[in-house]
């Protein structure tokens, strides 16, 4: 997938930021959380992982998500804390 | 001023606005120190049987994986079962730290959760992943999870399971079987998790099966009850991190420790009877904890009674409670068979609009309860025919057990809606 689609989605945003502030979650976690809908939470954390950002890890029957040691995940990382962190002035460089 | 001259008060009304309007000096200097939860820096009286705790873990400090360990520790009500495992747990936690060993001590009250063994492996596992779904996964499965868990994280383990005879009661040998025997379902991986098993009486694991018992009853630490000198020590200790220099005199120490030392030397209902007591000379402006405190404490504490049990009953369980403080209080007897309490258990739920329990439910309850201390069953024999329970509340005053279910049903039905 493109680096522009891969970002081009609101919900796959979200996703990504909460699974930064939480840890590690599983896919009724993250849809309850966003209020997003169950199948598509499932298909947007399938999109980040087969981008390589995120990793499942399962145990049992319990799937979750988390972030992968990956180039692109540590990238991914520090785009969202440098965002979060620049929030309140937004213009700083 | 005019408005208020024929206005006469009460002593108590007096102290209240009093109270309300002159700052006053308190007796405490650091009330939380005499919270039911806070572990003291030292354990007086228990140092020989925190150093054989340590001696039975100290293979986590040395070699992790090669061991794991059970131990069972078993007390009377208040004689620091829960303060040693927790004051022990701090300490190897440090100890593990400091040698670079990734540990976690974790200690669940399995009453807490009713004795289920799932919500209380749950709480082990979110040591390590705190978002683990808390529903809808069966103990064997978390168990599991726990395991596959700390061997990603190459961490060792000490689960502390308090009050663990509610667990062999709700889930019986299967569930310690799965926990004591779990290593060989694991065969040539590396020992991650171990267990401290608090209960009040060794006879809570007779129920067992064979095999279950055999694997608990390896390393057994008894405490004793404290002595009036130990009961002494314990709370002067206290005193000097509670209260102001002086404001507990040494009269007062000795009054209460002797109380508590006919409480079954009973520890943690000294503490409680110390704190109140400084209430009591708080709320009358007295500047130091008086014999007279002490006495008023007395008379309000029900020592039988434990506000986190008590939580921890079920909605009928506290109904049925509620109805027996009512028997009790309303008649003089001092027995009630148990035809009588469901009488008033029913027009109890009728009030709190429930459907009422069976009979079969309502003996449940009697059994559990009578465990619990709050109520005596005995089997009597029925004028007529038969034999009855005989029902009696030998220590709680019905006056009091009446208050305390009435507001926690109340909060219960206002927290339900």
């Amino acid at each position: 997938m493109e680096f522009e689609e891969v970002f081009s989605s609101k919900s796959r945003m979200k996703i990504l930021k909460l699974i930064n502030q939480l840890g590690q979650l599983n896919v009724s976690d993250v849809t309850r959380r966003l209020k997003l809908n169950f199948t598509s939470t499932s298909e947007h954390l399938k999109v980040l992982e087969s981008e390589g950002i995120l990793q499942e890890r399962t145990y049992g029957r319990v799937r979750m998500y988390r972030f992968s040691e990956t180039a692109k995940a540590k990238a991914v990382v520090v785009l969202i804390e440098a965002w979060e962190k620049q929030q309140p002035a937004g213009n700083e460089i | 001023m005019h408005l208020f001259k024929n206005i006469i008060l009460t002593k108590k009304q007096y102290s209240l606005l009093r109270n309300a309007v002159v700052p006053r000096q308190s007796v405490f200097k650091d009330e939380s120190k005499l919270d039911i939860n806070y572990i003291p820096q030292k354990l007086p009286h228990r140092e020989a049987q925190q150093r054989l705790l340590m001696e039975f873990f100290n293979f986590i400090l040395r070699c992790p994986e090669k061991m794991a360990q059970r131990v069972i520790l078993t007390g009377d009500v208040g004689t620091g079962k829960t303060a040693l495992a927790q004051h022990f747990g701090a300490e190897i936690s440090s100890e593990a730290n400091k040698r670079s060993i990734k540990f976690r001590y974790v200690h669940v009250n399995c009453r807490e959760f009713r004795g289920a063994l799932s919500p209380i492996l749950h709480r082990a596992v979110t040591a390590f992943r705190p978002n683990y779904p808390a529903r809808g996964y069966g103990a064997e499965e978390i168990l599991g999870s726990l395991m596959q868990v700390l061997d990603e994280e190459n961490a060792h383990m000490i689960l502390t399971l308090d009050e663990f005879d509610s667990l062999i009661e709700k889930e019986g040998s299967d569930a310690v079987y799965k926990l004591t025997r779990l290593q060989e379902m694991r065969q040539g991986k590396p020992q991650r998790l171990s267990f401290i098993f608090i209960m009040r009486d060794l006879k809570a694991i007779e129920p067992l099966d064979e095999s279950a018992k055999s694997t608990l009853q390896r390393s057994i630490i008894r405490l004793e009850r404290y002595g009036k000198p130990q009961l002494v020590d314990i709370l002067n200790d206290r005193v000097a991190m509670a209260f102001e220099l002086g404001a507990v005199p040494e009269d007062v120490v000795d009054l209460i420790s002797e109380l508590a030392y006919t409480e079954t030397g009973n520890a943690r209902f000294g503490i409680e009877l110390l704190w109140r007591a400084g209430k009591y000379a708080d709320a009358s402006d007295a500047g130091s904890v008086e014999a007279e405190c002490v006495r008023n404490a007395v008379s309000a504490i029900v020592p039988s009674l434990r506000r986190s049990e008590l939580a921890s009953l079920g909605l009928h369980q506290k109904l049925f409670l509620l109805a027996v403080a009512r028997y009790f209080k309303e008649n003089k007897d001092a027995y009630a068979s148990m035809g009588e309490v469901e009488k008033a258990y029913a027009v109890v739920c009728e009030e709190y609009e429930e459907t009422p329990n069976s009979h079969t439910q309502l003996y449940n309850y009697v059994q559990y309860l009578s465990k619990l201390g709050v109520i005596k069953a005995e089997i009597g024999t029925a004028e007529t025919r038969g034999r009855t329970n005989r029902i009696s509340l030998p220590t709680i005053p019905a006056v009091e057990l009446e208050r305390e279910m009435s507001e926690s049903l109340k909060q219960e039905k206002s927290g339900a809606a």
